[in-house]
């Protein structure tokens, strides 16, 4: 049986040297001596130390002592391998501490209606000192007390002393209107009549006269606390705001005359443009001058109310000229002229960046970052091969999309209608001087700078000029030489009818001059119904090419309509794609193809990128070619026969890849044909073999080269040692070249692991569920349970507060009760005692008497 | 006449003595010399009910057949035929046409006489079955076949040697008679299996007979006897199921109850067939039936075999369409076809990728080559073969190869090393060593596949590389190159469908490309050149130069188109 409690107490603080036989008075002395706070922290450490080891229930802990060592993460008390799971103790005596300060006034107010609440500042925040809580309350004061700085009223009751008639009021004793204040409150209590009483004097009273009571009232109340710092410090306090205030408004002086002298300096600009542009612009207001003078006029509202226009109107005026000027296009600085080498410079750079251009579109990469276009494009290249149902589809065997935009280089139309000497120069205005073109965008200002220049001199005078010749349809100048007898005046031609109507009446060698005339007077830039005109004429010319063509039209002729049509197509390409398109449709119906369709095929050549990757005009048009070509196997078929049309083909199809340098199956299959076909003429046989050269130049890169082109080799043996030794040279030099195929270096794709993943630092008591979702759904409904039984732990626990307290109420109550109970039968009953004592004695004495 | 023929048919089944009223009641009111008509046909009526009161009235065969040889008119023509038919029948089914023993001098007599004007009657209606007009064809057509039902339920002789016989002759011989025929199949065969067994049984016959003698025009016979045999209808029924018979039910146990026998009659009339010198035309559609209906009804499909791969070595398209055939023979009958392979790989020649049955063909070598058991070397020469062919392939047949040669290459990894071979580890270390001798030295690389080399496992192929794909991935249509594409990235997809690369064209191409709206302007080439026709110093250039004689030579052929 162990020791009791008692003895076990005992035993533990003697062990601990606290209690022990008694000590002799030296002793104890020294001891005292020695270091006595030291010792007393020691001890109560030890005591401390004793009453948690003593009594077991403090802490908690699981039931029974581990049996074996697990691995574990959560901490084991060293001591003797008791986990400490809690301890109740504190924790209850904190819980109850808790609800003693909250809930405790909380239940005591109960039912109860009013009270004092303290709204100080900082009355009930701890973590203030009273320093700063002072300063607050005082900064808080300033600004009630600041109100509207420009208010007379204000101002008058703190400074202004009372007036009558000029002179300040004064008093009998000289009083001041703070002592009057006082008076005023003291005399309150009398009411009005006794202040008229007492001084006769008409006061004009403060409208809110009760409120400034009150506010005093607070304001003793509230500066209370502010006293605490000096007078001296809290001058300065206001003397450094006052300087602050003053500082910032300087500051935004300096800030306006900046900006307005930022303003000033771009005048200059602004009216040299004004003046540059006065035909188009309304003439400058008056007020831009005011606004320019500096010197005499800073500020334009102050000049406005000087000159009697109201305030709002003149602003009014003055934000729109201002609005008008941020708007208006500021003037480039004049460019000095560039010498020779920055030119070409400029222009290696324009057409360098022109030549990567096309290079990307070759590759059948994005030319521009066009979100729109992102995902087709990726549709062709790209490898998602999942998602799609039709695998052909993928391929864009259904068609890709169009890969770029149209970018409109505009110098180079004029360079060639100047240089061809068509046109008086300049009459054919420049689209990019011409507001309404929408496409004029500032990247392709800086592209044609060099260009724009020429066209900006004198470009007013000549637009001035041409105008009326136009409507007179007389032009005086040097191009009447060649021409004499042609009208200037055309009706612009909406068909391809209306255009052989038209160059009905014209010789053909006129043709091109009367298709300048009718550019030069239906430009976009004289009427704006002439942007759809010239579209339709344009569609009109593309039809012309074809029609010249097969009319037996000089070639020159159609050279040039093709130029035409080449440059109308940068300002009309969607409406000249549609209609070559157009003939590219009727032209899948023939199995082969006129002189008018070769025309428009070379003119698709000549107008069109044909490098492109994919291209709407061109990509069908060369499909078209080679379906013709491809045919030639069939024996019925009328390019079998027809050798000179089959070479205009193959030598089309070759200068379509002159750039690209793609492979064209059957351009080889219908040249191998045309050769072994023994009835050439010797025209036709060099016009076929010169195709054959080119493309074995053009394609000497194919890693298959050798196999394309050795069927040649016994054809050209005997008779054409030329082209066979350049043909067997490049065989020989291509499969000197010639690699194995090295085609997949990708990185090699991992397989799928099924083994389960090793956790270093194993806690069983973590998720480890992969799936995050779920995890983070179980976590939440996890913690919703935890909170929700503590929730009712603690409400459990404030009920049982409560109940307790209420218990502890009613005792004190009856308690009360019960005393008052006593007091009172004690009262009565030490009353009557006395009254029976005395009754006594009464009765006593009168025995006594008798 | 449809009508007179409907009329025929309804008859048919009326007791004779109100056979003349249901006649009257179906007369055609429309016809212009209506009252002679009626007249004559008023008489016709009259003679065939004489002919069934008295056999003394028996001449009036001879003058009903009078009628119908002579007279102009379709109408009575064809309305005394069908008289002689009702009268025929019936003396049938009398039994007046048969000679019993111990008959009289004169009723034999009399028979012989019936007889021969059967024979007349019969004559007429095969003359009436050659008749370009086709309701004539049909109503000949009904009239036989109910003499032949009549007088096959007495003798089945009738079948194989009499009437039946010289109808299928007639049939088989005669151009015009295309009616005639499908009505028989339609009418007859489909629906009685006497009848079309006997009639699988005359066309062996039919056909056995020509090399024997005559002159005969084999190629219209072939042509007739296939239209029949391939108008008939699918599977036949089994033994229980031959339920049908046109003249009488037999006895049990009889031939044309068994189903084997039914077959086997059918088997005899395609060999038979097969067995005539056939013209590519014929061959072409007897192979495009072989393995759906010629197949089925064999018992032993093995006989075809040697049909088929005579066929499979004429070449070509008959070729290709040989090729299912033995292939249904070979998985299906377990027929060893030695060289099967070698013989395929001799058909990939440069017309595969051109021809119309390109699609038929890619569908059938991807099932031929779908085993992965195939030997490497073997699949790598089909696949190198194949990608030399594209060098000239018009796009259609390219993006039918490349998908396929994927496919191809994903089920035969090994295969790969033709699109990937890192050069062996002792090269690099030698070319280290020699810097300077490897850029020199370097071998010219011929490639060492062997095209000409017939047997596919000794091709090398599987040491050589596709640079023929790797070419078309610069191939001018942008589609194809894209495609091309795919031999040049991971191979992470597991198969291409191949079903959606196998029908594009020429025409499909342009036709995607053109039959979008243009959303975009097009870019336009930013430099205009200066010259497009015509050269530097004046004149024509060379596309000018050619342009010009492509129009000359227009003018020329106008021209001349004008002068003719």
């Amino acid at each position: 049986m162990p020791a009791s409690q008692l003895k076990r107490l005992k035993a533990s603080l003697r062990d601990q040297g606290i209690t022990g036989p008694q000590k002799s008075k030296k002793q104890k002395k020294q001891a005292r001596h020695d270091a006595a706070a030291d010792r007393r922290v020691q001890r109560n450490r030890t005591l401390e130390n004793i009453r948690t080891n003593f009594n077991p229930f403090d802490v908690k802990s699981a039931a029974r002592p581990r049996k074996f060592d697990v691995t574990t993460n959560q901490s084991i008390s060293s001591k003797n391998g008791r986990v400490v799971l809690g301890r109740p103790g504190v924790s209850k005596s904190a819980g109850e501490e808790a609800r003693r300060r909250m809930l405790l006034p909380e239940m005591q107010r109960r039912n109860r209606v009013g009270g004092i609440v303290d709204r100080r500042i900082g009355e009930s925040d701890p973590s203030m000192t009273p320093e700063e809580r002072a300063l607050q309350r005082f900064a808080r004061e300033k600004q009630k007390r600041k109100g509207n700085v420009f208010d007379l009223e204000d101002a008058e009751e703190e400074e202004e002393l009372l007036t009558h008639g000029g002179r300040t009021l004064e008093f009998g004793n000289g009083q001041t209107a703070k002592d009057d204040f006082d008076e005023g409150e003291s005399g309150l209590s009398d009411g009005p009549e006794s202040d008229e009483e007492a001084g006769g004097i008409l006061r004009k009273r403060k409208r809110g006269d009760e409120s400034d009571a009150e506010q005093g009232g607070s304001e003793e109340n509230e500066e209370h606390p502010e006293r605490k710092k000096s007078k001296a410090e809290v001058m300065k306090e206001v003397i450094a705001k006052s300087k602050l205030y003053k500082y910032e408004r300087q500051q935004a002086k300096e800030d306006d005359d900046n900006l307005r002298e930022q303003l000033d300096q771009g005048l200059p600009d602004i009216l040299a443009e004004l003046r540059g542009k006065i035909s188009q612009r309304p003439p400058p207001t008056p007020a831009a001058p005011e606004v320019h003078n500096r010197e005499i006029i800073m500020n334009p509202e102050r000049a406005a109310m000087l000159n009697g226009a109201s305030r709002k109107e003149v602003e009014k005026r003055y934000d729109e000229q201002l609005r008008q000027m941020a708007q208006d296009k500021r003037a480039a600085p004049t460019e000095r002229t560039k010498t020779e080498e920055e030119k070409a410079k400029e222009e290696a750079a324009r057409l360098k960046e022109l030549e990567e251009q096309r290079l990307r579109r070759m590759r059948g990469e994005q030319v521009r970052d066009e979100e729109d276009d992102e995902e087709t494009q990726s549709h062709i290249t790209d490898d998602h091969f999942e998602e799609d149902p039709d695998d052909a589809a993928q391929f864009g065997l259904s068609g890709p999309p169009p890969s770029s935009q149209a970018q409109l280089v505009l110098d180079d139309e004029d360079e060639f209608l100047i240089e061809d000497d068509l046109i008086a120069s300049g009459s054919d205005a420049d689209p990019i001087l011409s507001g309404d073109e929408d496409w004029a965008t500032a990247e392709e200002d800086q592209v044609n700078d060099a260009q724009e220049d020429d066209f900006v001199q004198g470009l007013l005078s000549k637009e001035e000029l041409g105008r009326p010749e136009f409507a007179n349809s007389k032009k005086p100048t040097s191009n009447l030489t060649s021409t004499e007898d042609l009208a200037y005046t055309y009706p612009c031609p909406a068909s391809h009818d209306e255009l052989l109507k038209v160059f009905g009446g014209v010789p053909i060698s006129d043709v091109p001059t009367v298709i300048r005339r009718i550019r030069t007077l239906y430009h976009p830039q004289l009427h704006e119904d002439n942007k759809a005109k010239l579209a339709n004429f344009s569609v009109a010319l593309v039809d012309h090419i074809s029609h010249a063509t097969q009319d037996m039209q000089s070639l020159d002729t159609v050279e040039i309509i093709i130029r035409h049509v080449h440059s109308l197509s940068r300002t009309y390409p969607e409406k000249i794609a549609n209609a070559f398109r157009a003939h590219l449709t009727s032209m899948r119906q023939k199995s082969k193809p006129d002189s008018g369709d070769l025309a428009l095929l070379t003119a698709i050549g000549s107008i069109y990128p044909t490098s492109d990757h994919f291209h709407t005009v061109v990509t069908p048009a060369i499909t078209i070619m080679t379906q013709w070509l491809g045919l030639s196997r069939v024996t019925d078929s009328p390019l079998s026969t027809d050798f000179t049309t089959g070479a205009y083909l193959v030598s089309l199809c070759l200068q379509y890849q002159t750039n690209s340098k793609r492979y064209i199956p059957e351009a080889t299959i219908y040249t191998l044909h045309a050769l072994r076909n023994s009835r050439l003429t010797p025209d036709l046989l060099a016009a076929h073999l010169h195709n054959l050269t080119t493309m074995a130049t053009l394609w000497q890169h194919l890693p298959s080269f050798p196999e394309i082109f050795r069927p040649f080799l016994p054809l050209l043996k005997p008779s054409h040692p030329k082209p066979h030794s350049h043909l067997s040279i490049l065989i020989h030099s291509s499969l000197a070249q010639r690699q194995p195929l090295r085609l997949h270096h990708h990185r090699p794709i991992p397989i799928k692991s099924a083994t389960p993943r090793f956790e270093d630092g194993f806690d069983p008591a973590k998720h480890y569920d992969p799936d995050r979702g779920r995890a983070e759904a179980q976590k939440l409904s996890k913690e919703y349970k935890r909170e929700r039984k503590g929730a009712l732990r603690e409400l459990r626990k404030d009920a049982n507060f409560v109940a307790r307290e209420r218990l502890r109420e009613k005792r004190v109550r009856d308690e009360e009760y019960d005393r008052k109970y006593r007091r009172l039968v004690a009262e009565i009953q030490g009353e009557e005692g006395r009254e029976a004592k005395e009754y006594e004695r009464e009765k006593r004495a009168r025995k006594r008497r008798r | 006449m449809p009508h007179a023929v409907g009329s025929v048919a309804g008859q048919k089944r009326k007791l004779p003595h109100d056979a003349t009223k249901a006649h009257k009641s179906t007369e055609n009111p429309r016809t212009s010399a209506k009252a002679v008509t009626q007249d004559s046909k008023d008489a016709i009526l009259l003679l065939e009910t004489e002919i069934l009161e008295s056999r003394r009235n028996y001449n009036n065969i001879a003058s009903l057949l009078v009628i119908c040889n002579e007279t102009q008119t379709d109408e009575e023509t064809t309305t005394a035929a069908v008289a002689l038919c009702r009268v025929f029948c019936r003396l049938t089914a009398a039994g007046d046409m048969t000679k019993a023993k111990g008959m009289p001098e004169n009723e034999v007599t009399v028979i012989d006489w019936l007889r021969a004007k059967y024979a007349e009657y019969t004559q007429h209606l095969q003359a009436m079955m050659r008749d370009s007009d086709e309701s004539k064809q049909s109503t000949a057509m009904v009239l036989t076949m109910r003499l032949v039902k009549e007088s096959a339920s007495k003798d089945e002789n009738i079948w194989r040697t009499g009437l039946f016989c010289d109808l299928l002759q007639t049939l088989l011989s005669s151009a015009q008679s295309s009616l005639a025929r499908e009505e028989l199949v339609e009418k007859y065969v489909d629906e009685y299996d006497d009848v079309r067994f006997f009639t699988l049984l005359g066309i062996m016959r039919i056909l056995g007979r020509t090399d024997k003698g005559k002159e005969v025009d084999i190629k219209a016979l072939v042509d007739h006897s296939l239209e029949i045999l391939m108008r008939m209808e699918g599977p036949f029924p089994s033994s229980e199921d031959i339920t049908d018979f046109l003249a009488g039910s037999p006895p049990p146990k009889h031939v044309l109850r068994s189903s084997n026998a039914h077959k086997k009659a059918a088997q005899d009339a395609w060999l038979s067939l097969l067995r005539q010198p056939l013209t590519r035309p014929q061959r072409k559609a007897v192979l495009n039936k072989v393995t759906t209906h010629i197949a089925p009804v064999f018992s032993r499909p093995e006989l075809l075999m040697d049909f088929l791969t005579t066929s499979f070595d004429i070449g070509g398209a008959v070729s290709l369409l040989a090729l299912s055939g033995l292939f249904h023979l070979i998985t299906t009958r377990n027929l060893d076809y030695p060289k099967f392979y070698t013989k395929l790989y001799s058909l990939i020649d440069a017309d595969i990728l051109h021809s119309k049955y390109r699609s038929r063909f890619f569908r059938l070598l991807d099932t031929f080559l779908s085993s992965t058991h195939l030997p490497a070397t073997l699949v790598a020469s089909f696949i190198k073969r194949l990608s030399r062919l594209v060098l000239t392939a018009p796009p259609a047949g390219i993006i039918a190869v490349v998908p396929f040669i994927y496919n191809m290459l994903q089920r035969h990894r090994q295969c790969t090393f033709m699109l990937h071979r890192d050069p062996h580890p002792s090269f690099l270390a030698w070319q280290t060593l020699h810097p300077s001798s490897s850029s020199n030295d370097n071998p010219s690389l011929e490639d060492p596949f062997l095209a000409d080399e017939p047997d596919p496992t000794k091709t090398l192929a599987l040491e050589s590389s596709l640079w023929e794909l790797d070419t078309l991935r610069s191939h001018y249509h942008p589609n194809v190159a894209t495609l091309a594409g795919i031999i040049a990235q991971q191979f992470t997809k597991r198969e291409y469908q191949l079903e959606d690369f196998l029908d594009h064209s020429y025409a499909s191409l342009v036709e995607a490309e053109l039959g979008k709206e243009v959303k975009k302007a097009p870019v336009v080439e930013w430099e205009i050149p200066k010259r497009i026709f015509s050269a530097e110093g004046g004149g024509l250039a060379r596309t000018g130069s050619l342009l010009e004689a492509v129009r000359a030579r227009e003018r020329e052929v106008d021209k001349g188109s004008k002068d003719t």
